[in-house]
This record gives C-alpha cells, sequence and structure tokens, in this order.
C-alpha cells in the first residue's frame, strides 16, 4: 500500500505543469493557493523542506518556524518590498536542504529550524502577487500562504509514512536529485 | 524477484516507481519555449545523447555488480557530484577534454562492466565521481538561459537518475548466471560505443 502511495505521490508531482509566477487565467485566492505548486523552484523548496523534517524526530517546531517565516514574509510583501534576494537564497536553502535528506543527515535541531524559516521567508518575497487590485492581491497571498502550508504538511506526512529501508532510500535519492536541479539553477542565476 | 536480496529488490521497486512517475508526462514550462526549455527539453537532453545515455547506464551495471552499499549509493551520489560538474560548466570555468573524457567514460565504465570488476568501494566512487564531473560541465555548459531553469534541470536530472536505474534494473540480472552473461555483454557494447564515440572525436 505504502509503494502505491508512493507511486501516487511521485506521478501527481512530476505530472504538475511548471509554470512561472502567474497561474494564467487563475487570480485570487486560487492562484495563490495553486502558487506554490506551480512554480517550481517553490515546489522543490517545499519538497525538499518536508522530506528533511520527516527524516527528524522533531517535526513541529521546524514547522511553526516556516509557518512564522511564511507569515510574515508575505505581511511584508503588502509593504510594497522591492526587489530581493530572495530567488537565490532560496535555490541554495533548497540545495542544502536536498544534500542533508540525500545524506539522511540529522543536524541540530536549530539547523532544521533555520532551513525551515529561511525557506519560509523567501518563499513569501518570491511571490509578489500578479493583481490589479489591493483586495485581490491580499487574497493571493492568503491563497499561498494556506497552498504553501498545505503542500509542506501533505510532503512531510507522507514522507514520514515511508519507513522501509527501500522507501527511505527512494526519499534519498528524490533529496539528490532536488539539490542537483537547485545547485544548477543557482549557479545560472550566479552566471 | 524470490531469490534476490532484499537490498536488489528494493532499488527494483524504486526504479519501478520513478519510471512511472516520469510516465506521467512531461510538464510543460511557459508555452511557447518550444523543446528547449522546461521539464521535457531537460528530460530528453540527456537522453538523446548517445553518449551520456550508455555511460549512465553503465554506471547502473556496474552498481548492480558492486552490490550494497554501491548499488543505492550511486543514485544518491551521482546527481550531486554531476551537478558540481554542472555548475563549473554554467560559471564557464574551462575543464579540458571534456568530450574525451566523456567517451572515456563509456569505455571504462563498460569495461568494468563485462569484466565484472569489483574493486574497493572508494575507488570505484572516485572514478564514477570523475566521470559525473565531466558529463555535468558538458550538460551545464549547454543549459540554455532564459528557460524555465528550475523545470529544466529538474527533467535533466531525472532522467540522469532514470538512466542509472534503468542500468541498476537491467543489473538485477546478475542474479543470474544468464543474466550475468546478458550483463557482461552489455558492457562490452557500452566499452565498444565508447571506442566508437572516441573515434569519432578530432
Amino acid at each position: 500500500v505504502n509503494a502505491r502511495r508512493l507511486a501516487g505521490i511521485f506521478v501527481l508531482l512530476s505530472a504538475t505543469p511548471a509554470c512561472a509566477h502567474t497561474v494564467i487565467g487563475i487570480g485570487g485566492f486560487p492562484g495563490g493557493l495553486l502558487h506554490p505548486i506551480l512554480v517550481p523552484a517553490h515546489l522543490f523548496s517545499l519538497l525538499a523542506l518536508g522530506l528533511l523534517i520527516s527524516q527528524q524526530r522533531e517535526r513541529v517546531i521546524a514547522s511553526v518556524s516556516f509557518i512564522a517565516a511564511l507569515v510574515i514574509g508575505l505581511i511584508a510583501l503588502t509593504f510594497a518590498v522591492g526587489e530581493t534576494a530572495a530567488p537565490s537564497v532560496m535555490l541554495a536553502n533548497t540545495a542544502l536542504a536536498g544534500v542533508m535528506v540525500a545524506a539522511a543527515w540529522t543536524p541540530p535541531k536549530p539547523v532544521v529550524w533555520l532551513l525551515a524559516a529561511i525557506t519560509g521567508g523567501m518563499l513569501a518575497l518570491d511571490s509578489p502577487p500578479d493583481a490589479v487590485t489591493i483586495e485581490e492581491g491580499n487574497l493571493m497571498l492568503v491563497g499561498t500562504a494556506l497552498g504553501a502550508c498545505a503542500t509542506l504538511v501533505a510532503v512531510v506526512a507522507g514522507a514520514s509514512l515511508l519507513r522501509r529501508p527501500w522507501q527511505r532510500l527512494g526519499v534519498r535519492i528524490a533529496g539528490s536529485w532536488i539539490a542537483a536541479s537547485a545547485l544548477l539553477v543557482l549557479a545560472l542565476e550566479l552566471r | 524477484m524470490k531469490g534476490l536480496a532484499p537490498a536488489t529488490r528494493a532499488v527494483g521497486r524504486i526504479a519501478a516507481l520513478l519510471a512511472t512517475a516520469c510516465a506521467a508526462g512531461p510538464a510543460v514550462a511557459h508555452t511557447g519555449e518550444g523543446l528547449t526549455g522546461g521539464f521535457f527539453g531537460g528530460f530528453t537532453h540527456p537522453i538523446f545523447g548517445p553518449d551520456h545515455v550508455v555511460a549512465m547506464v553503465a554506471v547502473g551495471l556496474w552498481g548492480a555488480f558492486l552490490r550494497a552499499p554501491a548499488i543505492w549509493l550511486l543514485p544518491v551520489v551521482f546527481p550531486l557530484v554531476m551537478a558540481a560538474g554542472g555548475v563549473l560548466g554554467i560559471l564557464g570555468v574551462p575543464l579540458p577534454g571534456v568530450e574525451y573524457g566523456i567517451a572515456t567514460s563509456a569505455v571504462v565504465l563498460g569495461l568494468m562492466v563485462a569484466l565484472s570488476a569489483r574493486p574497493p568501494i572508494w575507488v570505484a566512487a572516485v572514478i564514477v565521481g570523475a566521470f559525473a564531473i565531466f558529463h555535468g560541465h558538458a550538460h551545464g555548459a549547454e543549459l540554455p538561459p532564459g528557460a524555465d531553469a528550475m523545470a529544466y534541470s529538474a527533467g535533466f536530472v531525472i532522467a540522469t537518475g532514470l538512466l542509472h536505474l534503468t542500468g541498476i534494473a537491467f543489473g538485477l540480472g546478475t542474479c543470474w548466471p544468464a543474466g550475468r552473461l546478458a550483463v557482461r555483454a552489455a558492457g562490452g557494447l557500452i566499452a565498444l560505443a565508447g571506442l566508437a564515440f572516441l573515434s569519432r572525436l578530432p
């Protein structure tokens, strides 16, 4: 049953269309809700963090760190924060989390909390709403918050069910692939 | 699968799962960018390079010969080392003889499989890692600017990983005498293909 679950998760994730920072034809709350799932860099960041948290014994504080930083970042966006280095920082963070997942390493707890907070904050700052009105923009931000939190919780919960050795190996391989992808894109950004 | 060790069964399952995942269809990014961008472009990039394909499959085959922990170490470590090479390529750091390195990788890795070589794990890791840098460098230098880089890179890395897992899945045949012969013959063919690649280089 777990193998089927894992296959289902991978199929769903790999079938996700990769779009840029606008969800074509979808605005407002639904657009924000889908944003973290449909932007590859955000999705991979959430996947890496979710897999990393799932490998730790302590999961609650890391998740709360992510949510708190996400909310703070989204509130900051409403104050018209200009362009930031969020995409590059998020990629570096994703690569680091992916390497930790691949190594199945259990770092000191504060390291995971910090990574979670950075992911949340950077994901928020890299999600400026593409909206005409302030109301629609705010709805998008709320949607982004819920979408990102739901995605992270789903990944953590799903990956936590993978307890067999071969399943954990699959998680490590996924972490390795995510880290490799993030490293390549980070290099492209820094070029 | 009854006669297989748990580790080999595990790799088989993971190979099947990941292959299923990627059979779900490409994620098309930024409509209008064509095949050069997005997940599909990245996914097809290594698959359409025969030198890359044979070397990656050979890595998987060799991993199957080397057994645990190499069989699971390779698909975890190789993408990361390859990405390091890719970063060098993207940043324009010169690496002499990249094409020779790639063609030689097919020869060496094919021979390792054909000869059923079982060196210490660190020796195998150094050999595979060195070649991973060549492959990564070549592909990193070819990453198209302006495309959806994350989707492209993910497609590229996943395709490479699936080639490994394909090799590992085929390599599971080493549990049977006829399978061992088939895998070693495949290694020989890969080495010959590598020689053909080398002969075409200036």
